[in-house]
């Protein structure tokens, strides 16, 4: 029996647009418009839409998954249960990390043990490569754990050996996290010899397409006079930009903007790239 | 925090079955009605649609998966998680002259499911104390029988039966005499049920 609904029917079903903090600028790059006053304001969201899954790529070290746990240390910090799914990095080197943001973040750390839980498939040959296994063990931690938030990092490492069965996996984790309710960052690997600006790649096309958002994550190595003339950097420093490539689910900032590492290890976003251009500029013409 | 490193199920499809299945007869009027429905077909179907539902809400299983797990067509399955359980419940009610074409069985699990979900019961302990309830009315069977045959690959023979569902009882009956008078090869879970249904009445 085909199964139809009236819009209105849906109205009740419908979430609630709201963001859920990210810990970074990122959260007023999110926006709604509301009518005020008979005029149509902008406000920012707050963070990623509520129930959003989110795709954050980028080749590797570009600081995906310095994003993904300062996402997790936040939303644990204010007492939102998170799954946190790692594939590449053991559950110990988790820890450190996710110790080490939170004391950078100035966060009761005790907190964020307490309402993170991890799925550490980076040692289970099974939770790696049986996605039906992962997926009901998620369901099993979701369930039991009363998560609110997932984290993977990252999904393309759950189709190493098997990229044309990317979709299909990425596409049974992405309805799973919308059955279940969660509000969700994938991470997805590039290869460095795929265009780095945008979202197409192995794992970047097979996730964008599927995702509700992708927010792409580069970096430039400071190589030529032009380079420094441009940016004004000396060579051989890294250019960290981050953009938001899409998002069915919100209005956004669609600029790339230039972001930071700090020396504590989190993600600070400084300015778009165009305004950081004309400042560095005029600094080095001064 | 706490750490999982290998793969949990999370769920006892058995007992959450149970309850969808137990649900269902409580929708339907409870112990008292069920003594007038008790020449009602569909009691082993019903004890599929509440394995269907869980296997396929709850533990994330295929149409295909389940229709291999069960031993019935994916086209049951299917049947049973799409069923219509709104006029099921208008056909159960009397509001509809007519039956309707949905899987009588799958609609009344789907609204016993449904009911343990909103009212967040699914997976709560509360199926033990209705046991000897069940038993006494001597219609739990069905669940054991598909409890215990889980993962068997069809078709079985007297002896791997036996073997299998030695213990269980049959509307009083043991059902190691019931299995010596049904025919063999027994072909799928649902072919099982119905013959010890059939064998269970013919006394």
């Amino acid at each position: 029996m085909t199964k139809y609904y009236e819009l209105k029917e849906l109205e009740s079903k419908a979430p609630k647009l709201f963001g859920i903090p990210t810990g970074t600028k990122l959260d007023e790059m999110f926006f709604k418009v509301e009518e005020e006053d008979g005029k149509f304001v902008k406000k920012p969201l707050g963070g990623i839409p509520y129930l959003a899954v989110m795709n954050i790529t980028g080749v590797p070290d570009t600081g995906k998954s310095v994003f993904a746990e300062q996402f997790t240390v936040t939303q644990a910090a204010h007492g939102y249960k998170v799954l946190f799914v790692t594939v590449e990095s053991p559950a110990n080197f988790l820890y450190t990390a996710l110790k080490q943001k939170a004391q950078a973040m100035g966060v009761d750390f005790s907190k964020v043990e307490q309402n993170v839980v991890v799925i550490d498939a980076s040692e289970s040959d099974e939770l790696r490569e049986n996605t039906r296994a992962l997926i009901d063990t998620m369901a099993y931690a979701i369930r039991e754990k009363k998560c609110t938030n997932v984290v993977i990092d990252s999904v393309t490492g759950l189709y190493e050996h098997k990229e044309v069965l990317a979709r299909q996996i990425v596409r049974q984790i992405f309805n799973f996290l919308k059955k279940w309710r969660q509000t969700a960052i994938l991470i997805s690997q590039k290869r460095s010899s795929q265009a780095s600006e945008s979202a197409e790649a192995a794992g970047g096309l097979a996730v964008a397409h599927i995702v509700d958002g992708t927010i792409v994550m580069d970096k430039k190595i400071i190589e030529t006079r032009w380079d420094v003339n441009l940016y004004g950097l000396p060579i051989g420093s890294v250019l960290r930009t981050i953009r938001i490539d899409g998002c069915r689910l919100t209005g956004h900032d669609s600029r790339t903007w230039v972001f930071e590492i700090t020396e504590s290890g989190l993600i600070e976003i400084i300015a778009p790239l165009s305004e950081y251009i004309k400042k560095r500029g005029r600094l080095v013409e001064e | 925090m706490e750490v999982i490193a290998k793969p949990k199920g999370g769920m006892n499809v058995d007992k959450m079955a149970e309850k969808v299945f137990w649900e269902a007869i409580k929708m339907l009027g409870g112990l008292k009605r069920l003594v007038e429905y008790r020449n009602l077909t569909w009691l082993p179907s019903l004890a599929e649609a509440a394995y269907v539902l869980v296997l396929k809400n709850e533990a994330f299983k295929t149409y295909r998966e389940i229709a291999e797990y069960l031993g019935i067509t994916e086209q049951t399955v299917k049947n049973i998680a799409t069923a219509d359980e709104e006029a099921v419940k208008k056909y159960l009610e009397g509001e509809l002259e007519e039956r309707p074409k949905e899987h009588i069985a799958g609609g009344i699990a789907k609204l016993a499911y449904k009911k343990l979900k909103e009212e967040k019961r699914l997976d709560e302990q509360e199926v033990e104390m209705y046991h000897d309830e069940i038993e006494a009315l001597g219609i739990d069977w069905a669940v054991h029988v598909l409890a215990r045959i889980r993962g068997t690959h069809f078709p079985l023979n007297k002896d791997e039966l036996k073997e299998k569902l030695e213990g269980i009882v049959v509307k009083g009956k043991k059902i190691e005499e019931l299995l010596d008078k049904i025919e063999y090869p027994v072909k799928s879970p649902a072919e099982l049920l119905h013959k010890i249904k059939v064998a269970a009445e013919e006394g």
